[in-house]
């Protein structure tokens, strides 16, 4: 018997964009062949375990909630699908223009702003590079700001608060998410014409919808496929695609998760909160 | 007010409740207004319901959905403009540093600070909450009568002097050695512990003398703090200056090491604006400053008249605030991951 129950999403309310976003998505659903609703939570940990529990179909995660799922699943997790902006995700070492400052081994000595110990891209993955270089806990003075911990950094509220530390002279450099660089330079913002980019990451994987293997394909392949149809050239669409930050939904690249997988194993990141 | 005026107001305050409530905390939205006289009812309602205005304009106002916390609050307090002053009594100096933030040498334009106007540019400081004097140049005491202007100043509040130490002989020893000890502070500049670094920059033979200067107000009994400036040439020379300020029994209160910003002679550096620094009010001869590393750059001069300073200050951490809470307004609507 086909199981016609709309799907539950879940998403963290990271945001008061996060309502007319979802409200959007759900009501381009409405007329679809898969139906859905959504839930919002506080914090990503409560995502997952809700996931795990049933409560919900579908997960709308962070890098680090979807290593999470895919660890405590056994390997067995699904990424359904991304933005395209997800495919592309990097973290940049910002420091103010004119330091000298050039690449990660310049960083040594110098004081190192990081955003909050969940997010991946202003704490766990720089922590990681650093590392990758050669350079020692105690090489560099790290200035931490747990400013929104369990939005895994979504917010942007930590990478503002390091950049900050930059601008004040409390710190060098500060590691934040590109999303984050991209839309203060975007925005104009005044103080940011007198910072640069000393270091910039590879690319590697951001958010992604995730599943449990109890989802059937039955269920998960219509409300995919239909994800997958918005389309940047209609208004309707456009105007939910470019408040959650892409212009295309699209497969997942599970490879680009590797590095943070790696990160999250030395830095002995629990797969639970 | 007539009914036609009530209506108005009706119609701005139910144009608030339409824009601003819906909006997010931390948002910011634009609202019409008829004119400066709507500016009474916004006011009313903004503080009514818990909103704060950022910016009014001519037929617009630009509010804030919640309340701000004041920006300078979250400084410490040393940190909030206002709370140091700077002076540059004079901008001629016996050196010429090729990274020098105001350019100055022995030809600049010399645009001294004399004496009546700094003991007016001080009495103004005590009366508005100044906490503390640096005094600065080119170099201070080639102003032959700079004692006058130091005992106005450690009167009133404790003050530091930026020198070079090089020139204290003759007359200038004579009167150094008369100075007050206490809330006397001789910030001295030295850039490196060998004479390589420092002379690269400020000249042959300036270490030496320098150093010998550094003796001099140490041996007269004068609180020192020693200040480096490096370039992006001095990557090295920091383990080396606090070897040698630990050598000295300077603490941290005694050591300052900061970056070449680029300004003035300075054509590399730390790039500086009004929005990326913290203000440290700067009085010159030509007006107020945004900060003193920057104090020869059109861009950074606040104001051409210091009187009165407290204005001077208010405007400072006007601007400051204005600069911070629309960064955390954009902050605040950035599209996440």
């Amino acid at each position: 018997m086909a199981d016609d129950r709309e799907l539950l999403i879940g998403a963290v309310a990271y945001s008061a964009n996060v309502v007319p976003i979802w409200e959007g998505i759900r009501d381009y659903f409405a007329d679809g062949p898969a139906p859905m609703d959504f839930v919002l939570f506080s914090n990503y940990e409560r995502q997952v375990e809700a996931l795990f529990d049933g409560h919900i179909d579908i997960a709308w995660n962070t890098n680090v909630a979807w290593v999470r799922t895919l660890r405590r699943s056994g390997g067995t997790a699904r990424a359904l699908a991304s933005r395209d902006t997800d495919l592309v995700f990097t973290t940049v070492m910002v420091g103010r223009a004119g330091s000298g400052l050039a690449g990660l081994e310049a960083l040594r000595g110098q004081r190192v702003a990081l955003g909050s110990r969940d997010s991946g891209q202003a704490r766990i993955l720089p922590l990681h590079y650093l590392r990758e270089a050669g350079i020692a806990e105690g090489d560099v003075e790290l200035v931490i700001f747990d400013s929104d911990v369990g939005k895994h950094g979504d917010t942007g509220r930590s990478d503002l608060d390091a950049l900050r530390a930059v601008i004040d002279g409390d710190a060098e450099v500060a590691a934040v998410g590109v999303n984050t660089w991209d839309s203060l330079r975007a925005g104009g913002d005044a103080a940011t014409a007198d910072l640069e980019v000393v270091w910039e990451s590879e690319h590697y994987s951001h958010c992604n919808f995730t599943a449990l293997e109890t989802l059937s394909s039955e269920r998960a392949g219509p409300w995919v496929d239909h994800l997958m149809a918005m389309s940047w050239d209609d208004p309707d669409h456009r105007r939910i695609l470019e408040l959650e930050g892409l212009q295309q939904w699209t497969p997942a690249r599970l490879e680009g998760y590797a590095s943070l997988e790696a990160a999250m194993t030395e830095q002995h990141i629990s797969d639970h909160w | 007010m007539g009914w036609a005026g009530e209506t108005m107001a009706f119609d701005l305050t139910l144009r608030l409740i339409e824009t601003v409530l819906p909006a997010a905390a931390g948002t910011s939205v634009v609202v019409t207004v008829d004119g400066a006289d709507d500016l009474p009812v916004v006011k009313r309602w903004v503080e009514a319901t818990g909103n704060t205005i950022l910016l009014v304009h001519p037929d617009s106002v630009e509010i804030f959905r919640g309340r701000i916390t004041d920006p300078i609050e979250a400084l410490a307090p040393d940190r909030r403009p206002g709370y140091r002053l700077w002076i540059y009594t004079n901008f001629h100096c016996n050196l010429a540093c090729d990274y020098c933030c105001v350019s100055s040498s022995p030809t600049a334009r010399r645009r001294i600070v004399d004496v009546e106007s700094f003991a007016q540019i001080v009495d103004e400081s005590v009366g508005a909450g100044v906490s503390e004097l640096y005094l600065t140049g080119g170099e201070p005491f080639l102003l032959v009568d700079l004692d006058e202007r130091l005992r106005i100043a450690t009167a009133a509040l404790p003050t530091t002097v930026l020198t070079n130490a090089m020139v204290w002989q003759g007359e200038r020893l004579r009167r150094l050695e008369a100075l007050p000890r206490e809330g006397l502070t001789l910030q001295i500049s030295l850039d490196s512990s060998t004479p390589e670094l420092h002379d690269r920059h400020r000249g042959a033979g300036s270490f030496e003398r320098a150093l010998a200067g550094v003796r001099t107000a140490i041996d007269l009994g004068f609180r020192i703090r020693l200040a480096a400036t490096l370039g992006s040439d001095a990557a090295s020379a920091e383990t080396e200056l606090v070897a040698l300020f630990d050598d000295l029994g300077l603490d941290e209160s005694q050591r300052v090491i900061r970056r070449v910003a680029q300004q003035g002679s300075a054509n590399a550096g730390l790039t500086v604006s009004r929005a990326s620094l913290v203000p440290e009010v700067c009085i010159t001869a030509d007006g107020v400053w945004w900060h003193p590393v920057a104090a020869a750059d059109p861009a950074m001069q606040v104001s051409d008249d210091w009187s009165p300073i407290g204005k001077a200050i208010e405007d400072v951490r006007q601007e400051y605030r204005n600069h911070r809470i629309a960064s955390d307004v954009l902050a605040s609507t950035f599209p996440c991951a």
